[in-house]
């Protein structure tokens, strides 16, 4: 992981999403010239260093005109990472940025960045100070959960469900061929083991490369930062989303268990997209369709980058004392698998006395380690202004980071990944007849790039179908 | 040529110490304690190294026996013997001597998952290695059995860290002293032999059990965790009782191909080779399993056995209704045995013939030995550390079964590691590691210590990762300099070695050289299918990448640049083409060395260390105490993060590290200076 001289060159959008007029994507690395030239079609000179360039920037396999829009080339060592590095400064559509980032992928030796991986190179080569590297391990972290949480909303669809098939499927297949390998002069490998697998790797690639060149079958991802409403049965959840959009988005009703499916709604707060999810209250329940709401929502909660525990204030402690852990015990019973992405805690305040209220809201802002309170009142809207500007303040700093919300570079990156896993599926039926070591590690190499997709597959995961499928005992 | 002479097994064996009297001293660098595949080649390692080494077996006769199967070598068990060849181990020169039956396994596969495989015959193999460690200079091979490791105390600085000191034996005698102890004791710590319903204490049939001595001080004593493990053997079939007219006949390679690469022929002329024979099993078979099931307590435990070589009750059970092979191999030429692989069992011994009876063959077979099971303690190998040292131990050193593993080869592999690192740490030499890129052996260490074990470890080649480079063929290329380097490798060898890469690499470069267009190429060499729509010149190296073409058609095309090469045809093919796919390789390779190389402190206390890792993470680092960067990275559970967060704490505590010494020695220096202020230069 801790590449300390990485051959690769990297690119990445390096700007925020939401409102903005201009977005950057950086490169980084050895081929960061050749991509310089193949995008914006030079053949011999390089711009001048570190000076901006108006540019008709094009896609290197279709020549098509993608946007126009600056380029700054910075050799090494005089860059963030110490590489020879690139920026591009283009219009901030998410389909230009797309286009952009998948016309980059399509460059040899070019693939999107992981987590950190800028600030990591620059570290490398000496260009951060050392307060700057102690976030970094924060950074990756944070980059890591966020590509977590957009890969978990993709893999959750359709289009995880295909993913994953297909990463069970190469699974056998390489699992069947190291069978082979391993254990055929030995053991009763039953004939036709290997043609079947020919078959598998032969559907698998035409599957990806249709997959590939099919621009409609992607399901329409979506786009912004995921708000999700959580919280016990009739706590106020779907008042809160109402209230919110200013409009009967969800059914209310006193009536524990109301809402059963997630309701979505996308909002615009402060300039920056938010999909709003309200979900059904967590309680044990014996109702199968309740039992399927609450799975919904706890998913849901799993997937998002800010979550809304709705409370019900009446049912804090007469003490206000012992509000504060309360709520923390509360935040544990109900959201128990709540790691620590953002929260915030919505407390409806409707039914308590005014006196008790401001001694509350004394009291919470006196004690530390919860996440932010904020106390609304329903039918007054009181507190509504203040949790506003709490929730667009962490919004803003969610869409500053490039990775949260944006489907566009997952998109990127998953594209990337299925061309390398239709090129190493290439390899195999290339050696299958004159060297099965080779072609067994093209499909190795295409679980590998799979994988990076829908999680690693170790040595073990394929010993273990090896002696599943196989009676394997000499 | 074959190097090896055999001296008559009469005339070394007076020069065995039986009793510990006679030893010429009481005080050895290392002390290997056992004498089975891992021992053997721990002592011959230590000993070439130059330690003075001392060899403690129960019975000296039994010295380089093949418990178990009459073979060496296979399908990644091949391509460890190739590579403890290649470090001037033991086991695949013994294989040249005393094989009986050559071939390589997946011959059709690819040269990278070749498969260099022999029946052995026993006696010939067992006189090989007593005859080589009986003839090794500062090895002394002593009959005794080992009551007691002896310990230090913890030194109270650092808690938990004991140091060892030497053994003491059963006999009573005064305790002996080492620097260095290599144990590599099987199955005999706290073993016992199964057969139907009897159970007795000991490791192997025959043998008398070990000590409770040694099991004592490792776990009360050293506190090490221990697991149990089973594994067993199948019944001796008396070979004219067999009707082998009745099973499919395996004939050996027409030209056998040594193990070794000091070797260029085996002792057993190709056409003296005995054949294998191949039957399956009936329904009967699994009739008998089922009925007999009741009586066979080995099976009813719940130990853990290998899934890959199981015993036939287990794969009757876990594939029923299907026959399985049986494979009957001769045990040698004069043997009069045969040994029923797969045919692994612990059923009472009237089942047994009854079972084997109910295979075509052997109708009317008789049984010679019956099959038993083995259970046994091993100790955790993540205890270890990748030089094979158990961590809280100095000097202490584990391999072969002990550390969980099955086979021959695995165990002769860890063997000729740990005695060359009892060796360099008696010789106050830095311990060494071989790393999962660059070798199978690398790769068994690294997954013994850093994942440990759940069943007997074996290896297969699909647990090395680049296994496109780490050939059986080019063993000698990736580790016999690296062997030399640490000792463990003769100046012989190592020359040989310095002669095959630089004609490797001269016939490389010649035919690099030569650069023809394809039209030119199609011309000479028209069976080779060249395609001519390139319009760029091809080298001779691009053309030998061509399924069809062989290194003996280009040599007949550029005999005077080429044919001084013929010796190594098959090497130039096999290199041209996997080059592409190493230099592939290479990369990520050198990431992961790199990451190898940043060792991590092993006094690191994970649980208070200041940087911000999760408490999982802590939890994780500090039981399994990586050695590497690399080795953290590959843990379960590992984040990214944390492994940034390390690296980082790692870093800056070298750089720290580094100011400090260099602080220090400005002082000294400064000191210095004025103390010899007279002196015009001082050296730097």
């Amino acid at each position: 992981f801790v590449g300390l001289a990485d051959a690769d060159t990297i690119f990445a959008l390096s700007s925020g999403h939401g409102r903005c007029g201009v977005a950057v994507v950086r490169v980084s690395g050895p081929a960061s010239a050749t991509a310089l030239r193949r995008m914006v079609g030079l053949t011999h000179r390089l711009p001048p260093p570190r000076t901006a360039l108006l540019r008709s920037i094009t896609d290197p396999c279709s020549k098509e005109v993608l946007d126009r829009g600056l380029v700054l080339w910075f050799p090494a060592p005089h860059s963030f990472t110490g590489e020879d590095s690139v920026e591009f400064h283009i219009h901030g559509g998410p389909a230009v940025t797309t286009a952009v980032l998948q016309a980059l992928g399509s460059v040899p030796g070019m693939r999107p960045a992981e987590a950190g991986e800028f600030t990591r190179r620059a570290f490398q080569a000496g260009k951060l100070d050392l307060t700057e590297v102690e976030g970094l391990g924060d950074l990756i972290h944070a980059e890591t959960e966020a590509q977590r949480r957009q890969a978990l909303r993709q893999m959750s669809g359709e289009l995880g469900r295909l993913y994953q098939d297909w990463s069970h499927k190469l699974k056998r297949c390489l699992a069947h061929v190291e069978a082979f390998i391993d254990f055929s002069e030995d053991e009763l490998i039953e004939d036709g083991v290997l043609e079947r697998v020919d078959r598998s790797v032969c559907d698998l690639q035409a599957e990806v490369k249709q997959h590939l060149k099919d621009e409609r079958r992607g399901e329409r991802l979506r786009c912004g930062v995921q708000v999700v409403i959580a919280g016990a049965t009739n706590a106020g959840k779907s008042s809160l989303l109402n209230t919110l959009c200013q409009r009967p988005a969800a059914i209310v009703s006193p009536i524990a268990g109301t809402t059963r499916d997630v309701v979505e709604t996308a909002l615009d707060i402060g300039g920056f997209p938010v999909l709003l999810s309200d979900t059904a209250g967590l309680r044990d329940s014996s109702d199968l369709v309740e039992q399927e709401g609450v799975r919904r929502a706890r998913e849901r909660v799993h997937q998002a980058d800010l979550t809304l525990l709705v409370v019900d204030s009446t049912r804090l402690p007469s003490d206000v004392q012992q509000a504060a852990d309360f709520l923390s015990d509360h935040l544990r019973t109900v959201l128990p698998s709540l790691k620590q992405p953002e929260t915030g805690i919505i407390l409806w305040t409707d039914l308590l006395p005014e006196a008790q209220t401001q001694k509350l809201q004394q009291e919470l802002r006196r004690v530390s380690g919860l996440p932010a309170v904020c106390l609304i009142s329903c039918q007054t809207n009181e507190g509504l202004k203040d949790f506003l500007t709490v929730l667009q303040s962490s919004v803003k700093t969610l869409c500053g980071d490039p990775l949260c919300g944006a489907p566009t570079l997952t998109q990127a990156r998953h594209r990337a990944h299925l061309q390398q896993c239709a090129a190493a599926l290439a390899q195999y039926q290339r050696y299958r007849d004159a060297d099965l070591a080779l072609a067994a590690e093209g499909v190795r190499l295409a679980l590998t790039s799979l994988g990076r997709i829908t999680g690693r597959v170790g040595a073990e995961e394929i010993l273990d179908i090896i002696f599943k499928d196989f009676c394997i005992g000499k | 040529m074959l190097t090896q002479k055999l001296p008559a097994v009469q005339s070394f064996l007076p020069l065995v110490s039986r009793r510990v009297g006679h030893l010429s001293s009481r005080r050895y660098d290392v002390i290997v304690v056992g004498g089975g595949h891992a021992g053997t080649e721990a002592a011959a390692a230590a000993a070439r190294v130059g330690a003075d080494t001392l060899l403690v077996t129960q019975k000296i006769h039994t010295v380089g026996a093949l418990s178990c199967n009459p073979s060496l070598g296979g399908v990644g068990k091949g391509h460890l013997v190739r590579e403890i060849d290649a470090l001037d181990g033991l086991c695949g020169r013994a294989g040249d001597w005393a094989g009986i039956h050559f071939s390589i396994l997946n011959r059709s596969k690819g040269p990278a998952v070749w498969g260099p495989r022999a029946q052995l015959d026993r006696q010939r193999y067992r006189e090989f290695i007593q005859s080589e460690l009986l003839s090794t200079p500062r090895l002394t091979v002593l009959e005794g059995s080992v009551e007691e490791l002896l310990v230090t105390e913890p030194n109270p600085d650092e808690p938990g860290r004991h140091r060892v000191t030497g053994i003491r034996l059963a006999d009573g005698s005064q305790p002996i002293s080492a620097a260095s102890v290599v144990l590599t004791t099987g199955t005999f710590l706290s073993g016992s032999l199964f057969v139907g319903q009897t159970t007795s204490p000991g490791g192997r049939i025959g043998d008398a059990p070990s000590g409770a001595g040694l099991t004592h001080t490792l776990r009360e004593r050293l506190g090490l965790k221990v697991g149990r493990l089973r594994t067993g053997t199948p019944p001796r079939i008396v070979k004219h009782s067999v009707d082998l007219s009745l099973a499919t006949l395996h004939p050996p390679d027409s030209r056998p191909t040594p193990f070794s690469f000091m070797n260029t022929r085996t002792r057993c002329e190709p056409e003296e080779q005995l054949p294998c024979h191949l039957t399956l099993t009936t329904p009967g078979v699994e009739r008998i399993v089922r009925e007999s099931l009741h009586l066979n307590c080995h099976i009813q435990q719940d130990t853990k056995g290998p899934r890959y070589c199981p015993s036939i009750e287990s794969r009757v059970m876990r594939f029923p209704g299907r026959s399985h092979q049986v494979w009957l191999e001769p045990e040698g030429v004069t043997s009069d045995l045969l040994y029923p692989q797969g045919l692994s069992m612990t059923m009472p011994p009237d089942a047994q013939l009854r079972l084997i009876r109910e295979i075509p063959p052997m109708r009317r077979a008789e049984i010679h030995t019956p099959g038993y099971g083995v259970q046994y303690d091993f100790v955790c190998p993540t205890q270890l550390s990748p030089s094979l040292q158990v961590k809280n131990t100095q000097g202490l050193f584990l391999a072969g079964q002990i550390n969980g593993t099955t086979g021959y080869e695995e165990a002769a592999a860890q063997g000729l590691w740990a005695g060359l690192n009892g060796a360099r740490r008696s010789l106050s030499m830095p311990p060494a590691a071989l790393s999962r890129t660059e070798s199978y052996i690398g790769v068994l260490i690294d997954d013994l210590v850093s994942r440990g074990v759940t069943e007997p470890y074996r290896m297969f080649t699909s647990r090395a990762e680049f296994r496109t480079s780490l050939r059986p063929d080019n063993a000698d290329l990736r580790l016999t300099p690296k062997g030399f380097e640490l000792g463990c490798v003769l100046s012989p060898r190592y020359q040989e070695a310095v002669r095959v890469e630089s004609s490797l690499r001269e016939a490389m470069a010649a035919l690099q050289a030569v650069r023809l267009s394809t039209t030119s190429w199609r011309k000479m060499l028209p069976d080779i299918g060249v395609s001519d729509n390139k319009s760029s010149l091809m080298t001779g190296m691009e053309i030998l990448q061509y399924k069809d073409a062989s290194f003996e058609m280009l040599a007949s095309v550029f005999p005077e640049t080429l044919s001084a090469y013929m010796e190594f045809s098959q090497r130039l093919k096999i290199e041209a083409v996997y080059k592409p796919h190493c230099d592939l390789n290479r990369r990520e390779i050198e990431r992961i060395q790199k990451e190898e190389n940043m060792s991590l402190p092993q006094d690191i206390d994970y649980v208070s260390l200041p940087v911000s890792l999760s408490l999982e993470v802590r939890e994780i680092l500090e039981r399994a105490r990586p050695s590497t960067l690399g080795a953290a990275t590959r843990l379960e559970g590992m984040t990214p993060a944390a492994i940034v967060a390390l690296f980082n704490y790692v870093h800056f505590t070298e750089k720290q590290e580094k100011t400090m010494q260099r602080n220090q020695r400005n002082q000294k220096e400064d000191r210095d200076e004025d103390l010899c202020s007279t002196n015009v230069s001082l050296p730097r």
